[in-house]
């Protein structure tokens, strides 16, 4: 059994919990199985190199000899993502364990290899797509669509027009995000926060996982959407694909990724056609690989002033969040980060690492070729700030006073001592402090002792 | 100049330069045939895109008169994929390949008999390096760039000094240099060339499987090779040439001021122009006499 536990933080990991029979059928698909194989870590991928035209089972003893001393800890995680991905197959002799490449993912990695993979569908041709959005209006959309749909999910009214999605999917995408109590607009959750301080790409993924685990209440099945979607992946973005090439749900599939803004849909004269952006063609890409090259726009000065060159709501929103918000110009957002403003933050569960985390991955390029791109004073004084809301810890306790005698006083904090619950006591006054788990149990013991 | 941290790509997006050997004295007599040669390449070429979407792949022909770039897979052209990866970058590298080789055949002016028919390494290596340079010059964001040469011909020693020059610099910008020597002797350039800047350099045994061996070796990234068991250097060959006659040589004169080697006495330095001190006997001079051994 793999010994890594899945948590489905990323798109391969929800793949990796497919059912066998739906795995093997998706690797299947040459486009797939490229995606998985770039999903996997550095070392796995090494692995699955070497293995692909062996076709013995090779023990797991030989691959080990394959490493250095250093890399135990990576192979062991090369190794059960294998397992887990259901790449490596394990065949359990009798003295020991070998590993073999699944044969399917094999054959259809070795064609990928030297046959190259060719997409099912051609861009449609220049005479009937006349002119195409150039890539900056393509991103530009993309990113407008994109910001549309996260203001519309955390309702904070200003988001000009909203998304086709049905109600009841916006509530789904909204659960866990934000809670509502009644007669009260609904506030964001400790995840809403976090979530909105994650970059594009985690959020995407979040969103995207969502609406498969819900796809199949819908009637469609889970690894056909998965199937498209890594597809989509491997598109070129500008070009344009015809919308006859898709299937049913695949249509209706594109029109809700046009509201997240992975496609644009355009119609014709007498066809109509979808054009993939960047956010469609980054899915592919794991968590730890934000190529995302957008644009940071954050500069934080050592005076804890902080300048944001943007005009987006949604980035006003964010920034609001944790910092104080002093003057809103066309293309500027001056505001500081203040004691006040980050108790706030903290109070909502939002932690200091998110913070400076969000603050560096943001920074203008001016300021992110320096090192560091926050200065050290700011990133230090948010944890210290942090820190100062743990200082005080709280456990709740019952004061226990005026004992009748020593003997019962001793008798008593031994008792509390041996069920672990004695905090604090002072044998001069004969005062003890106990957690209150026990305080039932101290009652009776006293009890006990007084008769 | 020291590379800008890549710290936000993921550890193993790489870059990779490959030098190929298209010398004809040497593909005319070797026991693997060229077209079987680029159909390795090519597929090693394909699997390293594979791996990750950012890497990227540099083909640079290093031919018997002049070297040239012969691909480059982040440019324009080689992004669109419709037909799929694989035809698209063939048929651009295999076109450019052929235009490049009647290009380098008619530069061929009569040569002397006897010369050892060494390919343009040292001119391919530089124009790597300048490739390179350009990457890390191009801001904070960059894959983590290798060179790998596929060489057969035997080394010119008439190109030492170029080659040594070019290994110098890529030992200073960090950037290893892996070797595949296919031909029958051994190679002191490309064994020095890894030895010094921490690549990986092997001699295959048998060159039908050229595949397999660049996949498990050559294909490794950067931050993987300190997980990984790989071909360590064994017996490098350290032997420089003159700077006059360009012939290898164990003992020779070095010039105290700028270390250029000498086999025979000269007056005056051609590299640096000091002038060597006559007033002392002719054996022990102001030119020191070193001894080089290979080292074992």
């Amino acid at each position: 059994m793999p010994q890594v536990k899945i948590i489905a933080k990323n798109f391969m990991d929800m793949v990796a919990s497919l059912p066998a029979i739906k795995l093997d059928l998706l690797y299947r698909n040459q486009f797939i199985c490229e995606a998985i194989l770039r999903s996997l870590p550095p070392l796995a991928k090494k692995y699955v190199l070497q293995m692909l035209y062996i076709d013995i089972p090779i023990t797991s003893k030989s691959l080990q000899e394959w490493l250095l001393a250093d890399g135990s800890s990576k192979h062991k995680v090369a190794i059960d993502r294998l397992i887990q991905l259901r790449v490596f197959e394990v065949i359990d002799r009798k003295k020991e364990t070998t590993y073999k490449l699944n044969s399917t993912f094999q054959t259809n990695l070795r064609k990928h290899m030297i046959s190259g993979g060719i997409l099912p569908r051609e861009p449609m041709p220049q005479s009937v797509t006349a002119r195409l959005p150039t890539s900056e209006e393509l991103d530009a959309y993309a990113h407008e669509q994109w910001e549309c749909f996260l203001l519309q999910l955390i309702s904070s009214g200003q988001a000009e027009k909203s998304t086709s999605f049905s109600d009841s999917m916006m509530r789904i995408f909204q659960r866990g995000l934000l809670r509502q109590r009644d007669k009260e607009a609904p506030r964001l959750t400790d995840s809403g926060f976090q979530f909105l301080l994650m970059d594009t790409n985690a959020q995407l993924w979040y969103i995207i996982r969502e609406y498969i685990s819900n796809s199949e209440e819908q009637g469609v099945d889970q690894a056909d959407l998965i199937a498209f979607l890594l597809e989509l992946s491997f598109h070129t973005p500008g070009e344009a694909y015809s919308l006859d090439t898709l299937t049913d749900d695949q249509t209706t599939m594109i029109k809700d990724l046009a509201d997240l803004g992975l496609v644009k849909l355009q119609k014709g004269r007498k066809e109509s056609w979808f054009i993939p952006t960047k956010l469609a063609t980054n899915l592919s890409v794991s968590l730890t690989d934000s190529s995302s090259r957008k644009q940071g726009f954050v500069v934080v000065e050592t005076n804890f002033r902080m300048y944001a060159y943007s005009s987006s709501k949604l980035h006003c929103e964010i920034l609001r969040l944790f910092a104080r918000v002093e003057y809103q110009l066309p293309n500027l957002i001056v505001g500081a980060i203040t004691k006040e403003s980050l108790y706030n933050a903290f109070e909502n569960g939002i932690t200091a690492e998110q913070i400076v985390t969000f603050l560096q991955q943001n920074a203008h390029p001016r300021v992110a070729e320096k090192l560091p791109s926050v200065p050290e004073n700011v990133t230090d004084q948010i944890r210290l700030w942090e820190t100062d809301l743990n200082r005080v810890e709280m456990t709740p306790a019952h004061f226990y006073d005026e004992f009748p005698s020593r003997d019962v006083f001793e008798a008593a904090s031994d008792f509390a001592r041996m069920h672990n619950g004695l905090l604090w006591e002072d044998a001069k006054k004969m005062r003890m402090v106990v957690k209150a788990e026990i305080h039932m149990l101290m009652r009776e013991h006293l009890r006990g002792q007084n008769k | 100049m020291a590379s800008a941290p890549s710290k936000l790509y993921a550890d193993d997006v790489s870059l990779v330069v490959v030098l190929l050997d298209t010398n004809p004295f040497f593909w005319s007599s070797s026991s693997l045939s060229f077209s079987q040669f680029l159909s390795h390449v090519l597929a090693f070429l394909n699997a390293i895109l594979t791996l990750n979407q950012l890497n990227q792949v540099v083909v640079i022909a290093t031919g018997y008169n002049s070297c040239d770039y012969v691909f480059d897979s982040s440019s324009d052209l080689n992004r669109s994929f419709e037909n799929g990866r694989m035809p698209v970058m063939c048929s651009s590298l295999l076109q450019k390949l052929e235009e490049f080789l009647i290009k380098d055949e008619q530069l061929s002016k009569e040569e002397p008999e006897g010369k050892i028919k060494s390919s343009l390494f040292s001119g391919s290596l530089s124009m790597a390096l300048c490739y390179i340079q350009r990457v890390f010059r191009s801001g904070a964001l960059h894959p983590h760039p290798r060179i790998l040469c596929l060489q057969g011909s035997p080394d010119g020693p008439e190109q030492y000094v170029a080659i040594m020059n070019a290994i110098f610099s890529a030992q200073r910008s960090s950037v290893p240099i892996d070797s595949c020597y296919l031909g029958s002797q051994n190679s002191a350039f490309l064994q020095q060339a890894s030895y010094i800047t921490g690549g990986v350099h092997h001699k295959p045994q048998n060159l039908d499987g050229l595949f397999q061996y660049l996949m498990t070796i050559f294909a490794t990234d950067l931050h993987s090779r300190s997980f990984i068991h790989l071909p360590k250097p064994v017996g490098v060959d350290f032997r420089a040439s003159c700077f006059c006659h360009k012939n290898t040589i164990d003992m020779g004169y070095i010039c105290s001021v700028c270390l250029s080697i000498f086999c025979k006495h000269h007056k005056k330095c051609s590299t640096c122009g000091s002038v060597f001190g006559q007033a002392q006997s002719e054996a022990a001079s102001a030119s020191d006499k070193k001894r080089k051994t290979p080292e074992t």
